[in-house]
């Protein structure tokens, strides 16, 4: 009894996760596809084999992608290369960046 | 033979004498068939990315006629002592094992479009549904006066992924005490705009720590060029006195150069130089012409896709095409060989394909720890590439900065290569 009731418990917890993840107004209109075409442009200087200079961005938290693009899109982080690459991006294609790095193998 | 292994064996037959007594090369498979001619910037992108997102769905096969792929890019830091050569080489073997891209070492002779066939050197012919092609540039011997592909190893031009660069290195090293190292930059449109540039910077950096009283002139073709102010302040700062440049207006035009005395004659005056790096005018690697999609030197583009203006089923990528606003780059060409995958596939294999973003930055060199960098984005309008919004550096930036753009570029190196060659 105590076992389902903990499973449950789980199952829920998960749930509300998920939801909470979906329900994320940055990642709002993300589409994975669109993500892995825009990729491309990150791909030229992110890559996972170095971390020198420019920092490997495989594998990282979807959110923290979506807000580091949101403060160079404002200008709020200095780095005249990403302020450009964010600077043309609308938010659903910050989303679609942010979940399709969030999937690669760090 | 599961799909892989068959390409494999492809592959190795591609390489062997056998295909000699092929008349045509064939996978033996129903897929549709892209190939890719050329395995640089643009190229080696182009044919990685469409082989890797149609996970097997497209035949690739990457024609490329070098065994190893020599970064022009970073061949300046190799000049300047920063790299070693064979830092900057780079061989396609991943392509195949990680992709199952068909990698045959052979020159491209011809392309009959009518019938969507490559011939090669070897005499065998490859068939494509889509050709993609990223030669990119030919130097135009004969438009210096005196000039010529003998003259290359006096005057190299090092313009081209290859080992002339050693050679000019070898010259700076050997030059005689308060010698001229004189460079001539090409004339618009050329391969790379700050590259001329920053090898004057690289070449001041090897003579300020062992020949300083050397001295450096360059005779330009042009009245101005890229990152202009940012290397004039740089040489100013670093290398004060040793770096005279001259502009066009005032040497009054190149004549002629003679590798024999060394002697560049313009208008102004006959400059003698103990070592010379003269880099003629450009064109499209002759198979874009071979093809038939070349408008003068260079191939006009369809900016949303890359296809050729002449042919639909030819695309043309890197300094090969005329990409309007966006430079002639390794970075430009990466970038456009994105785009061109993404509408291969599309048009193949119904993959969803999406609006064009081009980019570029070019960082460039000019002291130890000094870098600087000009960049770009760019979308695809009717006729043309356009620019979205760009920047560049700035002349007042402190040291920090200068060094950590540098280091960028490292970080850039080392992503643009894995991009292409993993
Ligand atoms: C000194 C210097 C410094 C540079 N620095 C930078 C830099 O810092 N950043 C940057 O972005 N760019 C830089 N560039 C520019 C960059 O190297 C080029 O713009 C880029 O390589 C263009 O890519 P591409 O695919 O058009 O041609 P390439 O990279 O030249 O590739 C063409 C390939 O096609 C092959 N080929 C040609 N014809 C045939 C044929 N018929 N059959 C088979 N194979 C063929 C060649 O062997 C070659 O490997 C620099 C260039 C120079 C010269």
């Amino acid at each position: 009894m105590v076992n389902i009731v903990f499973k449950f418990f789980i199952a829920i917890s998960c749930l509300l996760i998920f939801r909470g993840l979906l329900a994320e107004p940055l990642l709002d209109g993300a589409d994975f596809d669109y993500g892995e075409y825009l990729s491309g442009q990150c791909l030229t200087c992110h890559q996972n084999s170095s971390d020198e200079g420019i920092p490997a961005i495989n594998g990282a938290e979807a959110l923290y992608i979506a807000k580091k693009l949101i403060l160079y899109k404002n200008k709020e982080l200095g780095n005249e290369v990403m302020q450009l690459v964010a600077g043309a991006l609308d938010k659903e294609q910050i989303a679609s960046l942010a979940i399709y790095f969030n999937s690669l193998e760090k | 033979m599961n799909n892989l292994s068959r390409r494999s064996f492809v592959s190795f037959a591609l390489a062997s004498t056998s295909l000699l007594a092929m008349p045509a090369i064939s996978t033996g498979s129903a897929r549709p068939k892209v190939v890719v001619v050329g395995g640089g910037a643009g190229g080696a992108t182009a044919a990685r990315y469409i082989a890797k997102d149609s996970k097997g769905a497209i035949d690739v096969t990457l024609i490329e006629a070098s065994k190893h792929y020599y970064t022009c890019f970073y061949s300046n830091l190799y000049l300047g002592g920063f790299r070693d050569y064979d830092s900057i080489g780079h061989s396609y073997n991943n392509l195949s094992a990680n992709h199952g891209v068909n990698v045959v070492h052979d020159w491209a002779i011809s392309v009959d479009s009518s019938a969507r066939k490559v011939r090669l050197g070897s005499g065998a012919t490859v068939s494509y549904d889509r050709l993609v092609l990223s030669p990119g540039i030919d130097i135009k011997y004969d438009s210096i006066d005196g000039y010529s592909v003998e003259a290359q190893t006096k005057m190299p031009h090092a313009w081209k992924s290859g080992t002339q660069v050693k050679v000019l290195r070898d010259q700076v090293l050997n030059m005689p005490k308060g010698g001229t190292f004189a460079m001539v930059p090409p004339p618009n449109p050329y391969r790379c705009p700050p590259g001329p540039y920053e090898r004057i910077s690289m070449v001041a950096h090897i003579l300020k720590e062992k020949n300083p009283t050397a001295k450096i002139v360059v005779i330009d073709p042009k009245n101005k060029f890229s990152k202009q102010g940012l290397f004039m302040a740089g040489w100013e700062k670093h290398y004060p006195g040793m770096v005279e440049w001259i502009d066009n207006d005032t040497h009054g035009g190149i004549k002629n150069v003679n590798p024999e005395t060394m002697e560049i004659e313009t208008d102004l005056d006959t400059f003698k130089a103990d070592v010379a790096c003269v880099v003629p005018a450009q064109r499209a690697g002759a198979i874009a012409m071979n093809a038939g999609v070349t408008d003068g030197d260079w191939s006009p583009i369809v900016p949303a896709s890359m296809q050729t203006k002449a042919d639909s089923n030819i695309y043309v990528l890197g300094d090969a095409s005329v990409a309007s606003a966006m430079p002639k780059s390794g970075f430009s060409a990466n970038s456009q060989a994105k785009v061109a995958a993404n509408h291969i596939r599309g048009e193949l294999t119904d993959s969803r394909v999406f609006p064009a973003k081009f980019s570029n930055t070019c960082w460039s060199l000019v002291a130890t720890n000094d870098g600087i960098k000009v960049g770009a984005n760019y979308k695809a309008g009717e006729e043309k590439i356009e620019v979205v919004d760009k920047f560049v550096s700035k002349t007042d930036e402190g040291n920090a900065k200068r060094k950590k753009t540098y280091e960028e570029s490292i970080g850039w190196y080392n992503g643009i290569t894995t991009d292409m060659f993993s």
